[in-house]
């Protein structure tokens, strides 16, 4: 486990880590300018003609119904980061969480519960799985939220088991035990926080893993229903690609490969800052 | 004076960290008669293992770096030599031993195929002659039943069980020289003194001679004719077994053997 | 032997789980199949009729026995939307979907492979580095661009017009591998990039291990080390890595590529009874995925016992 100020300055020193956290930045202060109302905001309307090119007035050209391409573009950063941190935080929140009961109680019940409650939800294909939580809900617009929380905190929740295993066994935890503080205690102050390095590591990697995922859900329809994604414009290509329209497709898949690319170089970035061992320096 | 089987001069090693590089061996330089067995002290972490490394060319290619004027075994510079050249010289004129036996062996392959590996690659033998020379190596380590041992798995062996393979292999084709890496230092205190004196005996027997690197000032008393004294990656003080006991000239190994003998009481 | 039977315990429980969970969700808080079935404007005592029929009236735990018995004898009904039996749709589009997937998946593994054992080997070089960069771009492409991008480059008019657009008229080996080539483009494509990272990262750890090191002390040239002390010592990450993906792959991914490239094979009847709602298909599909993930979990424990000799045989 390294300082955090020693993880800081490697990760300042590694050039891809660096270009990651500035392409998420830009990106944030996009999603931000959304939020705020400032940008993005004529996502919806239908301010133009069928099909425009690319021009002063439409910078990307607009769609099938002339709405603004640019615009849902922008908008869509908003969408993608407001899934992207919901189902990150929550998924590594819950696989923290349930990680460090299995690995404390260890071979217990506890232990069982969880893993079998893991094996359950990786053997359900995910599709499906949302679709049966969509059909759950009656039509609420978090079944998709709730269907990637739920499957994504398996992967974050086995390494911090793993962890906590590890952990247990080591000197500063049972001078802790033999002192008489409570599991509980010990859990939250001194072996999650040992763990931290894990959960941001996979936290980004969730995000990744959200914003990949509501494409292809928007595209099958199960996805985000009201507003713009990038993946309900790429479904929107699919019927204008082959008619030679490819403004739509390059924006959102542009954009997309724009800022998962970003986080990918951070999540690497972290990982080898965290661990050096496996860094390909 | 006994001819000089190991010569080293300047020999330096650079590990990298990010982008700067830290010097972990300083233009270290001895000599190793025939014969003979040197012993390499110092603390964990004064470069011991990496000079050790070094002269088998083991070293991490991607982060370590090698600089020496001289690694000289017999009338050839392992300095210069090609990857190629240098690894037929590996486990046939020049051998290592390392600290974990635990570790060194390969788990999904049994035991006499890793140790009849030494006789196939670098004496030529068959299968069925490497097999008996593995064999006949370790009855002279005292095993009573060595072709059982042959046909197991290394998980299925004990420490000192597994060190004496690996000393067996290291021995196959009688080195010139027999680098061991703190070789009992991971084993149980009574393994320790039989797999010291087996590999002292073999290296006597063979006319191998050893560089013995160890932290354990005790191990060097009763095994070393010679010691260096290593500190922070470099040299500190050589002598005679002997006279190093009786009179350390450099602070650090005055510190070193006070500390051992504060410990024995 | 205790093992044995506390796998095969598992294995019941997590078929249990997963049928209970996906029984819970689509058939108890799931919608009123009556009304799909028969209409707006049927008299009530049709519609109790059908109630009964559906089993509307009856316990949870009554409906659940039913579906576990239904899912057991393999009486799994038929499709609500076309009225074709079950069995008979799991029989056509099986198979179908086995030869699309399997192409790919076996690919972008061994492709995996070979970059992660590559980029192992050159560690700190630019050969890594490369790789590395390859990866994780790949990852950053969403498995949606990949299909429409390669769709128009190879099978339009706008790229090399090469293959169908889509479409399954198979009847030979040369249509097969019209129709099947570009969805196994994109799927090794998309599954490349993540196949890459996992080995390199598993080849790193083993190539740093002491018993490589020992290899290398003894003279063993870097081509023996990698086939006889690296590869078979990685066989069993390698193993779990592969059979452990095949749900996700080439379950998820199957219907992704079908419904896109109309290729109808289980992964397109399952996204087609998942929008119309057809819960003997879905039952049937989920319970099945549960059953095959428990055989897959046994199969991997066997393969352990032949890789590995330090598994207690």
């Amino acid at each position: 486990m390294n300082g955090r100020v020693e993880t800081w300055s490697r990760l300042k020193g590694d050039p891809a880590g660096v270009a990651g956290l500035l392409i998420v930045g830009v990106f944030l202060l996009l999603a931000a300018g959304v939020w705020a109302g400032v940008l993005g905001q004529g996502w919806a309307d239908a301010s133009g003609g069928r099909w425009e090119s690319p021009g002063a007035e439409h910078w990307f050209g607009t769609n099938v119904l002339g709405q603004d391409i640019f615009e849902r573009s922008v908008y869509s950063v908003r969408t993608a980061f407001e899934i992207g941190l919901v189902v990150a935080v929550l998924s590594t929140l819950l696989g923290a969480a349930l990680g460090a009961l299995s690995g404390w109680y260890a071979r217990t019940w506890v232990d069982g519960t969880v893993m079998w409650l893991k094996g359950v939800l990786d053997a359900i294909p995910f599709y499906l799985f949302v679709a049966a939580v969509a059909y759950a809900l009656q039509g609420r617009p978090w079944a998709m939220h709730l269907a990637m929380v739920a499957t994504f905190w398996t992967t974050t929740g086995r390494l911090v088991r793993a962890e906590v295993l590890k952990l247990r066994g080591q000197d500063f935890v049972r001078a802790a035990r033999t002192i008489g503080l409570s599991d509980a205690r010990i859990l939250l102050r001194h072996v999650l926080p040992n763990t931290s390095h894990i959960l941001l590591v996979q936290g980004t990697l969730a995000l990744v893993a959200a914003i990949k995922t509501e494409v292809i859900l928007s595209f099958l329809g199960l996805g985000v229903q009201d507003g713009v994604s990038w993946g309900l414009m790429l479904a929107e290509s699919t019927q204008e690609v082959p008619a030679g329209h490819f403004a739509n497709f390059a924006a959102a898949s542009g954009m997309l490969f724009a800022l998962l690319m970003g986080f990918n170089l951070l999540a690497d970035a972290l990982q080898d800052a965290m661990d050096p061992r496996q860094a390909s320096l | 004076m006994s001819a000089t089987v190991l010569s080293v001069r300047k020999l330096s090693v650079f590990l990298r960290d990010g982008r700067a590089e830290q010097t972990v061996v300083d233009g270290v330089s001895f000599d190793l008669a025939a014969g003979e067995v040197l012993a390499l002290v110092g603390e964990s972490g004064c470069g011991k293992s990496k000079t050790a490394e070094a002269i088998m060319g083991l070293l991490p290619s991607g982060l370590a770096r090698l600089e020496a004027d001289e690694i000289r075994l017999g009338d050839v510079n392992l300095a210069r030599l090609g990857a190629e050249a240098m690894r037929r010289v590996r486990g046939r004129d020049l051998s290592m031993v390392f600290q974990e036996p635990m570790t060194a062996l390969d788990p999904v392959f049994r035991v006499g195929n890793q140790l009849t590996t030494p006789f196939r690659r670098h004496r030529g033998q068959s299968r069925r002659d490497a097999s008996n020379s593995a064999e006949a190596m370790l009855r002279r380590l005292g095993m009573p039943d060595p072709d059982r041992v042959m046909r197991r798995y290394p998980h299925e062996l004990s420490g000192g069980m597994r060190q004496r393979v690996l000393l067996a292999m290291a021995m196959a084709c009688r080195p010139q020289v027999l680098i061991a890496d703190e070789p009992t230092t991971a084993l149980d205190v009574t393994t320790q003194a039989q797999v010291l004196e087996d590999l002292v005996r073999l290296g006597q027997e063979a006319g191998t001679a050893v560089l013995l690197i160890t932290h354990d000032l005790g191990v060097v008393a009763h095994y070393a004719d010679r010691a260096l004294v290593m500190q922070r990656g470099r040299i500190v003080e050589e002598a005679g077994v002997g006279d190093l006991f009786r009179a350390p000239t450099h602070d650090y190994s005055r510190a070193l053997i006070a500390a051992a003998r504060g410990l024995s009481g | 032997m205790r093992s044995v039977a506390s796998k095969l315990l598992n294995g019941v429980l997590l078929v249990l789980g997963v049928t209970f969970i996906s029984f819970l969700l689509m058939v108890w808080f799931g919608p009123d199949q009556t009304y799909t079935l028969i209409g707006k404007n049927a008299s009530p005592e049709q519609i109790e009729d059908v109630r009964r029929q559906l089993g509307y009236d009856q316990p949870f735990w009554q409906r659940y026995g039913e579906y576990l018995r239904e899912l057991a004898t393999l009486d799994l009904g038929a499709s609500n939307a076309s009225g074709e039996p079950v069995r008979a749709l799991l029989a056509r589009t099986v198979p179908v979907s086995l030869l699309l997937m399997i192409p790919g998946f076996l690919l972008g593994n061994l492709l995996g492979i070979a970059l992660g054992l590559t980029a192992a080997r050159h560690r700190g070089r630019w050969g890594d580095r490369v790789v590395t960069v390859l990866s994780v771009t790949a990852m950053s492409i969403s498995f949606l661009v990949v299909i429409i991008a390669f769709q128009v480059l190879l099978s339009t008019p706008y790229g090399l017009n090469l293959f169908p657009v889509r479409g399954w008229q198979v009847d030979g080996f040369v249509s097969y591998l019209q129709y099947v080539t570009v969805p196994t483009l994109a799927l090794v494509f998309v599954t490349v990039g993540y196949n890459t990272r996992f080995y390199r990262a598993l080849f790193v750890e083993e190539y740093g291990k002491d018993h490589i090191r020992t290899a290398r002390a003894f003279g063993a040239p870097e081509r023996l080390i990698l086939w006889k002390h690296v590869l078979k010592n990685s066989m069993v990450p390698i193993v779990t890595r592969i059979m452990f993906s095949i749900p996700l792959v080439v379950i998820s991914g199957s219907l992704l590529l079908e419904s896109y490239f109309g290729i109808p094979g289980i992964g397109q009847a399952t996204f087609e009874a998942i929008t119309s709602g057809d819960q003997p298909v879905l039952k049937a599909v989920v319970g099945l995925t549960a059953v095959a993930f428990v055989l897959i979990q046994t199969a991997t424990e066997l393969l352990y016992r032949l890789l590995d000799p330090r598994v207690a045989r």
